[in-house]
């Protein structure tokens, strides 16, 4: 079938606030303005127009959700709209009451932070002593209390080589799903690059042995969304419609003020859901048009891959030059 | 083959009211809307799409409907022949159980 814009994205990453009780050393957020945020009749206004425009997902992200004391009313206005509603939390927050609250908000799914199956290397990781412990307790809150609950896990180098283990120790706790996220060198992340990120041959082998894990389990799904991965043999069972990162095709992104984003990894406001209207963003907006029609640069030019990854993550490629249309910088091709 | 196909919960999915309404213009033409996807669906973080027949079978997919019944309504709006369209039905239903599109 035909290629198409859709009439509205998908699914909307929605950052409530920036504030965070933890200070990781990969957070990408951590140096925004934690001051700006949108009231509680603002946001269910956003809502409102979200669901006139059949958006069906909202993912609450951060900063910390769990620090806005409004998240349950929120979740439960949305929820009563229809959307599918989710948020990413490191855990900290949610003891017995909060995951009861949860599932009468109506989250369709929460998805907990864990970096490592050993608790040391999750609390170094995040800054945090106890977050591990913490974190666990909150997948076992929500499992008692009825609520799917996926794990998200950054990939770097504290973990790669022990991957494996985290994905026994999430599907041991009854998590349907594990987001094995690419490392994005945005905010601290690129503060601490060279630190934390792989290098493009390592993540060709961490993708590989990912991708056979994920063929071999039944338990639990295994998830990477990393566009970069349509570069090797067999990594997907079907060509997807969409192809390259998703960003400004399926997904948008909400700021804590209302600014709008192509994804949470690009800091380029497009317009603000206060001031200006939601279709004229959407489709008009020259940073969508450019990630939707990229064109490729460099190495890209003469690469093979390039109709199936589109350059790779849009979000990388201008962390690391502030050119969309670079080549991913974990890209391990070298054209001949 | 389940008897009553209830979708999985975890798909996102839309039906595209301008995309309906251009394979719908279409068909008054008298034209094939048959490549025309009208529905969008986003599995496991693929899209994939969906014409008119499926998009229309996908909607009755609600645990209520039996295959059979689907088929009668789809016979009525589509204004072909039960037979016909029951096997058009049967097979989709088969192949979204494949895929992992409806709930077990």
């Amino acid at each position: 079938m035909k290629p198409f814009v859709l009439s509205a994205p998908l699914i909307v990453n929605w950052t409530l606030s920036f504030r965070c009780n933890f200070a990781c050393n990969h957070c990408y957020s951590r140096a925004e303005d934690a001051s700006a945020e949108l009231s509680t009749a603002q946001i269910k206004s956003i809502m409102d127009t979200l669901a006139a425009r059949k958006v069906s997902f909202i993912n609450f992200g951060g900063g910390e959700p769990l620090l806005c004391s409004d998240l349950f009313e929120l979740a439960g206005y949305a929820s009563g709209l229809g959307f599918k509603v989710s948020m990413n939390t490191n855990g900290w927050l949610l003891d017995e009451t909060r995951a009861a609250l949860a599932k009468n908000a109506g989250f369709e799914t929460v998805g907990v932070s864990i970096d490592s199956h050993r608790a040391e290397v999750h609390d170094g990781f995040r800054n945090m002593p106890g977050s591990f412990e913490r974190a666990v307790n909150a997948v076992r809150q929500l499992r008692s209390n009825g609520v799917r609950v996926t794990m998200s896990s950054v990939i770097c180098r504290i973990n790669a080589d022990e991957f494996v283990s985290l994905v026994d120790m999430a599907e041991s706790l009854g998590v349907e799903q594990i987001f094995l996220h690419n490392y994005k060198c945005a905010g601290m992340g690129m503060t601490n690059r060279d630190e934390l990120d792989l290098s493009p041959p390592e993540w060709r082998e961490f993708y590989i042995k990912a991708m056979n894990l994920k063929a071999a389990r039944s338990g639990i799904r295994i998830s990477m969304d990393d566009p970069i991965t349509a570069t090797i043999k067999g990594g997907d069972a079907e060509s997807p419609l969409v192809k390259g990162s998703t960003c400004g095709k399926l997904s948008l992104n909400i700021r804590a003020n209302g600014d709008v984003t192509p994804c949470g990894f690009i800091p380029v406001p497009i317009g603000n859901l206060l001031r200006d209207d939601f279709d004229s963003i959407w489709r008009g907006s020259d940073v969508l048009g450019k990630l939707r029609n990229k064109e490729p640069k460099a190495k890209c030019l003469q690469c093979k891959h390039y109709a199936d990854c589109l350059g790779g993550c849009s979000a990388r490629a201008y962390a690391a030059t502030g050119d969309f249309e670079s080549p991913d910088p974990h890209c391990w091709f070298e054209p001949v | 083959m389940i008897d009553r196909p209830l979708r999985n919960p975890a798909i996102i999915w839309r039906e595209e009211d301008e995309l309906r309404d251009a394979a719908m213009a279409m068909l008054e033409r008298g034209e094939d809307a048959s490549g025309e996807g009208v529905m969008i669906l986003l599995c496991a973080g693929v899209m994939h799409q969906l014409n008119m027949l499926g998009a229309e079978i996908w909607k009755r997919c609600d645990g209520e409907h039996t295959v059979d019944a689907i088929a009668a309504g789809l016979a009525e709006v589509f204004d072909a022949e039960p037979d016909e369209i029951a096997a058009d039905v049967r097979e989709f239903v088969s192949d979204m159980q494949r895929r992992g599109w409806l709930a077990e």
